[in-house]
């Protein structure tokens, strides 16, 4: 297959190779995506999440203008559903799939999940793009150190005991590093003010 | 208490860090300043934010693993569902500009006795759905081709595409669809009927493996004839 633009022309034709080409380049975003920390999923699971979100692809490709877009759209496809499966499986867990017993309402750790669920939901594309961007250009703007404790702390979701341990650093100053930083990221998020207004309306 | 300080502090809550004294020492924080809450509450979201669309935009970069061979039919199966049958698809405009040459060129009774034909061999096709891992669990009694050499066998290793399948209409080529529902015992036979008409039965299932092969098989030669 040639170009991207040519990939998407037959795509759209419903191309069989063009759309199997597809499914392999896209499949590592998307497991990825699946194997969000959140979710913590497993990889068989993540796989499942993953196939599922490669053909809910099927249906939109008419409305993305560019092949890259299929990219982020199946990443924001594989998060939604992976976090809405571990909610699901602990809601099943801990009520029997009964949210209002009283057992699933007292200390209800799925409400750990609101928040990420309101944004992977609700984030488009575009959103997700502009957000790669400034994350991208906010992290490079940190030392390179605190760049990659903040990025681990954000991707990756080490805990402060474990980034004390890979970094060599009291658990102190990992707070307040990582403080710092993400006050710097938070500065930048700021500086776009319609990107930012959008994204705090998810959570409020 | 300065900025760095209640800015370590307030991560180390929202980030299900902090002991119970810092809980309490921040509560104590807040409500002294209660100017800092809105500070709090945007560190919050910041912090809510990135903490799901940063592994979000890594996964962006991703490159392993590779697509498991196993799960690509599954893949074709659904392009296939969305688009149709392959030899329906890639119309584009210079094939269209081709049709119109071909025409205007007196190509069209021969397109018309095409036509013709083509009518009346298409609304014939069956198809046969089932689970991969029933066909594997089932061993020397498993439905094959063979079994069903008018039909087309469909397999789904998933849920929702079976699902799909099962409640997708009839496309325009196909002549019924039939499939096992092992939950509830039922055979169901989705027909076309005369005048378009679509018809759905559900019959009992045969008891035994053995038994739905050749329920399965006989009704497929029912609906050919």
């Amino acid at each position: 297959m040639g170009t991207d633009r040519e990939l998407l022309d037959a795509l759209r034709r419903g191309d069989d190779e063009a759309w199997e080409e597809t499914f392999r380049r896209l499949y590592p975003c998307a497991f990825a995506a699946a194997r969000h920390p959140l979710a913590s999923l497993t990889p068989a699971e993540a796989e499942d999440i993953a196939i599922e979100a490669l053909t809910l692809l099927l249906p939109k490709v008419n409305q993305v203008a560019e092949f890259d877009e299929l990219r982020l759209l199946v990443i924001t496809i594989a998060s939604r559903k992976a976090i809405s499966e571990k909610r699901r499986q602990l809601a099943d867990k801990r009520g029997g799939g009964d949210l209002t017993s009283l057992d699933a309402m007292q200390d209800d750790e799925t409400i750990r999940f609101e928040p990420a669920e309101q944004v992977a939901g609700r984030l488009s594309v575009t959103d997700l793009r502009d957000l790669s961007r400034l994350l991208d250009a906010a992290l490079s703007g940190l030392e390179p150190r605190n760049a990659d404790l903040l990025r681990d702390f954000l991707v990756h979701h080490l805990s402060y005991k474990e980034l004390s341990e890979k970094y060599k650093m009291p658990v102190g100053s990992v707070g307040v590093n990582l403080a710092r930083s993400l006050e710097k990221i938070r500065a930048q998020l700021k500086a776009a003010p319609k990107l930012w207004k959008e994204l705090v309306s998810f959570l409020r | 208490m300065d900025a760095d300080s209640f800015n370590d502090l307030a991560l180390r809550v929202i980030a299900g860090e902090a002991t119970d004294t810092e809980r309490h020492a921040l509560e104590a924080e807040l409500s002294a300043h209660p100017e800092r809450q809105d500070e709090y509450e945007q560190m919050r979201i910041a912090h809510d934010v990135l903490r799901t669309t940063a592994p979000m935009a890594e996964a962006a970069q991703a490159k392993e693993p590779e697509l498991p061979a196993y799960r690509m039919n599954e893949l074709r199966t659904a392009v296939r569902q969305h688009f149709g049958p392959a030899a329906n698809r890639g119309k584009n405009s210079s094939g269209l500009i081709s049709a119109l040459r071909w025409i205007f060129a007196g190509g069209g009774l021969t397109a018309l006795t095409v036509l013709v034909v083509f009518l009346n061999l298409s609304n014939h096709t069956v198809e046969v759905g089932v689970y991969r891992a029933d066909l594997m669990r089932n061993g020397d009694a498993s439905l094959t081709p063979q079994d069903v050499p008018t039909a087309r066998l469909m397999t789904f290793d998933q849920d929702t595409p079976f699902d799909q399948w099962q409640s997708q209409s009839l496309a325009w080529y196909e002549h019924a669809k039939i499939w096992v529902d092992n939950e509830h015992d039922l055979l169901h036979v989705v027909r076309r009927m005369d005048h378009g008409r679509i018809s759905r039965e559900t019959y009992p299932l045969a008891p035994t493996n053995e038994g739905q092969r050749d329920q399965i098989k006989q009704t497929v030669e029912s609906l050919k004839n």
